[in-house]
């Protein structure tokens, strides 16, 4: 067995993981136990869940118990079981849901990051998760489904999650009285970077925050070179509303023309784009996310 | 106003309007360790607004970017900031600073004027991070010069008072009329530290949000109540401070009472800033007096040399600054009771001291016995009570103590402890208290901040105690050793009811 996702994990059969993790003595454990708050299975193709692995070992403190689960053709996979952490490599996808039935602790919250792969069985997963964070390299196909996979779930993803600073500094722009007053004149929308789902899912956003009747045209470049979000910039011929990554690549410099208006330019942090801070963020999320299905709607219309 | 439309479903809460910060006592020691690494985390969290300012305000001649290097200062020693940080670059940029005598109307036009120059349509918060004797003459200057008046919703004006709010109910009442003479009541925000705190905000979550609390949450379940807020540190640099004001008014009046007041307020009809504090002044204003035809049960002491975290330190007298002959308490034990339906009979233990073994505020719920002892025979270990304790520092969490049977084939009994932690359970960071509750001014929340009446009510029950005090022969007070957990009248305080302090 590979011992890529769970290296310092004991080997154990499926029907004994429970009393491994029972019996497990890492030091959270020694120091009287700490409470659980959920469980987060990560599912996806081997190659990425080595990193989604690194990622969750930085919640190795935190109350959750850690299922990684990746895709094979092996109906009774390999198991390895390390403090709250269990690992199972090589799994056939359409028995995902079972192991997902098995593991998950029971009466707490459920969330299944889901790192790609085929979406036919996704919906299985959604109807046993509490909150289901997408995480595809293409997420195309699977926000095709968004509709119907939030009728079972709550539903995310961590592009999304990865926007939170860039859609924070924009509002900020729309606290401003002046702003706020001319917010149905927004016309232009440039948005510069490398990920173009980002990119997409950002004007979506926008245009389904800015309310149906305005028409932001979004104006998109993509460069291999630049950070997934590099820059927005949102006009209406008068106020222009910019956002750019700073030179230090962990800060945005923004900046508010607004004519008779004090400058609102200032350099705020990024915070931590890091997965696992990432994951942290959505596992402090428990309501359903509307405004991520309303821009993911939306961004189908972003080309 | 339209509201923002972006605001909708973002998960960063939402930030306040444009606000210039005014802090008084902006080269103080609460501005550089508290309130700019408040700021900085605020900023790098991005809860501050895209127009926000900090004006410093401090007797010091010091130019407009003053402010600056006391920032660079405060966040290297007080936020762990090394080297260039943009976030704190940027801030510094929105720093400003004017001098002057506070007593002078002079220095409140210049920041009238400075304000207007900053931001002459957000709001402006005034902090008085300043010693109390002056929070008066700087109310009333902020008055004079019209800074009070909030000419729009936009520009609103509000001022956050530190504690303490006066120093006996006298002197309560009349900073109470001269704020209310220029600031509405619901411009005024009195501090206090402890309800920021998560721990301290969850204690309403954990009774009023879950069914299986509250209905034990009364005199036929819970036999007592102990309320502890212990510090290892000595009176340091606060001599001036502290001789007047010892713990009693310096810990019971503001941080127990809120404590209290927390624990035993019946359930508000919704979680709403005067819903909250209408409960929580219903409480206090059930509690028996502590002076009873000249009797308290209000035991106080203070330090002698002793031992404390691995050092000798010096007896109280012996501090810096503290008068050889001193009498102020550094230690305060008492017992109160609510006349309440809920509350009757259950006594509630408040306890507080300097140079205490342990640095722990906690508030210890010790459920009644069983009825019946059933393994009184089998089991050699008596049972113990459950407990269920609220841990406000340093360990942010709540621990459920009940019995279990220690594994084996004889019957034994043994208690055991449940523990969730804030620092461990959701991961991430628990923000500080001076955080929270300088965004929740900003926001116009005052749920976590002390009403008049409170304040009022709260020395109304303190203030004979002193009264009680001066009575006595002032020229002594009972000793404990730097090191130990109090004199051993607060441990008879308790024996008298045949209960004793929990081992922490």
């Amino acid at each position: 067995m590979s011992e890529s996702l769970l290296p310092s994990g004991v080997e154990v059969l499926f029907g004994e993981i429970e009393s491994a993790l029972a019996g497990s003595s890492d030091d959270t454990r020694r120091a009287g136990g700490t409470a659980l708050t959920a469980t987060v299975v990560v599912a996806g193709p081997a190659d990425r869940l080595v990193e989604a692995a690194t990622a969750i070992g930085a919640l190795k403190d935190v109350g959750v118990r850690s299922v990684l689960i990746s895709y094979g053709d092996n109906p009774a996979p390999d198991v390895r079981v390390a403090g709250h952490t269990v690992a199972l490599e090589g799994l056939r996808p359409d028995y995902l849901n079972n192991a997902v039935a098995a593991l998950r602790l029971s009466s707490l919250p459920t969330l299944v990051w889901w790192r790609g792969g085929g979406t036919e069985d996704i919906e299985g997963l959604a109807t046993l998760a509490d909150r289901l964070v997408l995480d595809a390299e293409d997420p195309r196909e699977v926000w095709k489904s968004i509709e119907n996979l939030a009728r079972h779930t709550s539903v995310s993803d961590l592009r999304w999650a990865r926007l939170t600073r860039w859609r924070a500094l924009m509002a900020h722009f729309f606290d401003i009285p002046e702003v706020c007053a001319a917010s149905s004149s927004f016309t232009t929308l440039r948005v510069e970077g490398s990920d173009r789902h980002a990119m997409c899912l950002f004007a979506g956003w926008l245009q389904s925050v800015l309310g149906p009747g305005q028409r932001v045209v979004p104006d998109l470049h993509e460069q291999s070179s630049l950070a997934p979000i590099e820059a927005v910039v949102l006009g209406n011929g008068t106020q222009q509303l910019v956002l750019r990554m700073a030179a230090n690549r962990t800060c945005v410099q923004t900046a508010a023309e607004v004519p008779n208006l004090p400058s609102a330019s200032r350099i705020v942090s990024l915070g931590n784009q890091q997965l696992a801070a990432l994951l942290g963020e959505e596992l402090r999320i428990r309501a359903r996310d509307v405004a991520f299905e309303r821009a993911v709607v939306a961004s189908r219309g972003v080309s | 106003m339209p509201s923002n439309p972006l605001q909708d479903g973002l998960r960063i809460e939402p930030t306040p309007g444009p606000t210039t910060l005014v802090i008084f006592g902006a080269t103080g020691d609460l501005t550089r360790r508290k309130l700019l690494p408040a700021v900085y985390n605020l900023s790098r969290g991005q809860r501050l607004p895209a127009r926000f300012s900090v004006l410093g305000v401090g007797r010091e001649p010091l130019p407009d970017d003053g402010l600056r290097s006391i920032l660079a200062d405060s966040l290297r020693e007080f936020a762990g900031v090394k080297g260039q940080d943009a976030v704190a670059q940027s801030l510094a940029e929105r720093m400003h600073y004017v001098g002057g005598d506070f007593r002078d109307g002079a220095l409140f036009q210049k920041i009238k004027a400075r304000l207007d120059e900053i931001d002459s349509a957000g709001g402006a918060l005034f902090y008085l991070a300043i010693p109390p004797t002056i929070y008066a003459t700087v109310i009333e200057q902020l008055g004079a010069a019209s800074l009070s008046s909030q000419p729009s919703p936009e520009r609103w004006r509000r001022v956050i008072v530190e504690k303490p709010f006066g120093s006996d109910l006298a002197t309560a009442r009349e900073l109470n009329t001269i704020t209310h003479r220029h600031f509405g009541e619901d411009q005024v925000y009195r501090i206090d530290h402890y309800l920021g705190k998560e721990t301290v905000q969850n204690l309403m979550v954990f009774r009023f949000a879950n069914g299986m609390f509250e209905p034990i949450w009364n005199r036929r379940y819970i036999d007592h109540v102990q309320i502890t807020a212990a510090e290892t540190v000595g009176v340091e640099r606060r001599a001036t401070y502290y001789e007047g004001a010892g713990a009693l008014r310096d810990m019971v009046q503001n941080h127990l009472m809120q404590l209290l007041s927390l624990v035993a307020m019946e359930p508000p009809i919704a979680f709403s800033a005067e819903n909250v504090r209408d409960r929580k002044i219903d409480a206090l204003l059930s509690a028996q007096p502590l002076v009873n035809n000249g009797m308290t049960d209000v035991v106080r002491a203070q330090y002698a040399a002793g031992w404390v975290a691995g050092a000798e330190v010096p007896g109280y007298r012996q501090d810096t600054g503290v008068n050889p002959q001193s009498t102020t308490e550094t230690f305060v034990a008492l017992r109160m009771h609510l006349d309440s339906w809920r509350w009757a009979g259950v006594p509630f233990y408040l306890r507080t001291g300097k140079r205490m073994p342990k640095r722990t505020t906690e508030i210890a719920i010790q459920m009644r016995r069983p009825p019946l002892e059933i393994f009184r025979r089998v089991s050699p270990s008596s049972v113990a009570a459950n407990l269920l304790i609220i841990n406000v520092q340093p360990d942010e969490g709540i621990s459920v103590r009940f019995e279990a049977k220690l594994p084996g084939t004889r019957m034994q009994l043994a208690p055991v402890m449940m523990n969730f932690r804030y620092g461990t359970a959701f991961g991430g960071g628990v923000p500080e208290a001076y955080e929270t509750l300088l965004l929740d001014a900003m926001l116009g929340d005052p749920t976590l901040f002390a009403r008049h009446d409170f304040v009022e009510r709260s020395w109304e029950l303190i203030t004979p105690v002193h009264e009680q005090w001066q009575k006595e022969n002032a020229s002594s007070i009972p000793t404990y050793e730097a090191g130990e957990w109090g004199p051993a009248e607060a441990d008879e305080l308790m024996a008298r009811d045949g209960r004793r302090w929990r081992t922490l």
